[in-house]
């Protein structure tokens, strides 16, 4: 740095080492997961994430079994249910909030957005103590049993709903958790869109469907953005799906029955995985894929936000 | 005969107000719950909510949630001044050095890190920091929730500063001010209310998160932790407390994890509040 003067090198002193600090923090994450989950993935090779089998065994580590593949495919149905609900319910607060709350009270739209920053900076366990104790009981009673009767021919629906800890209850929690994360990022691109592509709209004189149609067709990128970033948080979540999904291993093959996630299954066990040979490691490995899940998830959504911001 | 146009844009406009309405009708009802079952687990336990340990499960008693009330300031503290710091000199970099290698790697790993699943940084410092240790500690908790907040205040000050317009620097510049000065006493002196935003968000979401306290606090329940030599003991946090006594089976113990709920939405909307009145719009 020769040539640079006392002032500046000071500078570049004080905030080089914390820059580098923060910006390791992903990569020592990211290797410190990889290196830690090795003897996981040697002992049991791909087998890990492709078996369902969950039987430690305290002294002889020839003989536990582990197999990610029930709580890996919770994690899939509970954020594929928690995204296909959430994207219709944030849309549609989208549309309501520009289309229909009247424009010309302007603090009754402002309200009516800060109700989604709250819903997102709501803590989790919150989400997750109502979860618990107000929606799974509700559901079981309300909708459940009655799902179970009237549709139990379907093999989604075909176990009798013994408590309300399921898997559908947890994709419902995480729909109401992600709906104002897919409302942010949806609302965002809805209001860079251009006006002159709003007034040739109305000026064809569209009704006020045609118009919302025409505009989430401008904007389809975002929404699909929405959408994968809803997955990556909803595939994250942990207490709060820990609390209502019944923490079951197995395979989430009816809804209204428990299951485990990825996630659930890291709340419940890492404390004490130290005392079973390999359980630390195993349980690392889902953590791995739960970071790759995240990246990728927010990687392509990024790219989509890309193409959305095509006007802004 | 009706027009068969407006019928259908009537019957959007009902189906989206009506989604509209289920998408925030969970905050109501969450918030209405809390309120009555948390106040009413106030009310019945009475001051002693503040400071007193959790009874013993399934006694008629309820106690209180006064340890990990404790623990949770202390984790705000700890995480606030380990964590700012770094989140203001890494924001402050980013934008001094706007096309810099490390300022576009420092962007766009912080940016990435709020999609970083919360629990895995749990892990990460419990392998980091608890297994070297032998024990749990509110340190190790501080630490795990000072990395959660780093990303939000590192992008609420690195937008704050990059509004800053350039003749404000330039003008630093022209009086003979040096690099720092014109980073902080120029651009984070105009940017303050939105650095401050980003200060009050990162220990908002410091206090809020349960999965980074799992495996790294501990949940030592009855001790209070006065001294700041507490911080290298186990200790208890709201959040935690919530999620652990609610899912006990002893109805006192449900009760205690309801007022503490209460507590911990009233803390996270008063910091909200703050943030609100600092800035316009609340990016989280």
């Amino acid at each position: 740095m020769a040539g640079k003067s006392r002032s500046e090198k000071w500078f570049l002193l004080t905030h080089v080492p914390a820059t580098l600090v923060s910006t390791s923090v992903l990569a020592v994450l990211f290797l410190v997961l990889l290196h830690q989950s090795l003897p996981a993935l040697k002992a049991y090779g791909l087998s890990l994430f492709a078996e369902s089998a969950w039987s430690p065994s305290e002294k002889d580590p020839a003989e536990s079994r582990y197999g990610l593949l029930a709580p890996l495919a919770g994690t899939l149905v509970t954020s594929l249910i928690a995204v296909a609900l959430a994207l219709p319910l944030a849309v549609s607060a989208v549309l309501f909030g520009e289309e229909v709350l009247p424009r010309g009270l302007g603090s009754l739209r402002g309200a009516y957005s800060s109700l989604f920053e709250v819903m997102i900076g709501l803590p989790t366990v919150v989400y997750g103590l109502w979860g618990l104790s107000v929606l799974s009981p509700l559901l079981e009673e309300g909708l459940y049993q009655a799902l179970y009767r009237t549709l139990g021919f379907l093999p989604l629906l075909s176990c009798e709903p013994l408590t309300g800890s399921t898997v559908l209850t947890a994709g419902i929690l995480l729909a109401v958790m992600v709906t104002p994360l897919v409302y942010v990022v949806v609302l965002n691109a809805y209001r860079h869109v251009p006006h002159t592509l709003r007034e040739a709209a109305l000026s064809l004189g569209a009704t006020r469907y045609e118009y919302a149609r025409i505009m989430l067709g401008l904007i389809r990128p975002a929404i699909v953005a929405g959408a994968l970033l809803g997955f990556g948080r909803a595939a994250g979540e942990t207490v709060a799906v820990a609390m209502v999904v019944g923490n079951t291993l197995r395979l989430p093959t009816c809804l209204l029955a428990p299951s485990y996630t990825v996630s659930s299954l890291i709340a419940n066990q890492f404390g004490n995985a130290g005392l079973y040979p390999l359980m630390t490691s195993v349980l690392l490995a889902g953590g791995l894929m739960l970071l790759l899940v995240g990246m990728a998830s927010s990687l392509v959504a990024f790219i989509y936000l890309g193409r959305a911001n095509r006007f802004a | 005969m009706p027009d068969i146009r407006r019928v259908k844009e009537r019957l959007f406009l009902a189906l989206v107000s009506l989604l509209a309405l289920a998408a925030v009708a969970p905050l109501f009802h969450i918030l209405a719950t809390l309120a009555l079952r948390g106040l009413g687990a106030i009310v019945e336990a009475g001051p002693g909510f503040f400071t007193q340990a959790p009874a013993a499960p399934g006694s008629g008693e309820l106690g209180g949630i006064g340890p990990a009330l404790l623990g949770t300031v202390w984790l705000g503290l700890v995480s606030a001044l380990l964590g700012v710091p770094l989140a203001v000199l890494t924001g402050v970099f980013i934008v001094e050095y706007r096309g810099s290698l490390l300022a576009g790697l420092a962007r766009l790993s912080t940016s990435s890190l709020v999609e970083v699943p919360t629990v895995l940084i749990g892990m990460l410092v419990f392998l980091l920091i608890v297994k070297p240790m032998g024990h749990y500690s509110i340190l190790a908790g501080a630490v795990a929730v000072s990395l959660v907040m780093l990303p939000y205040t590192v992008s609420y000050v690195e937008r704050a500063l990059s509004q800053v317009p350039h003749t404000y620097r330039e003008a630093g510049y022209a009086m003979g001010m040096t690099r720092s000065q014109v980073a902080y006493r120029v651009a984070v002196a105009i940017a303050r209310r939105g650095v401050a935003a980003g200060v009050l968000v990162g220990v908002s979401k410091a206090l809020s998160e349960t999965a980074p306290l799992l495996f790294t606090l501990g949940s030592a329940r009855g001790v209070y932790p006065t001294s700041p030599g507490s911080l290298l003991e186990p200790g208890d946090a709201v959040p935690l407390l919530i999620f652990q006594l609610a899912q006990t089976p002893y109805e006192n113990w449900q009760e205690l994890a309801w007022g503490a709920g209460l507590v911990l939405t009233l803390l996270v909307l008063l910091l909200f509040t703050l943030v609100k009145l600092l800035v316009r719009e609340v990016r989280v």
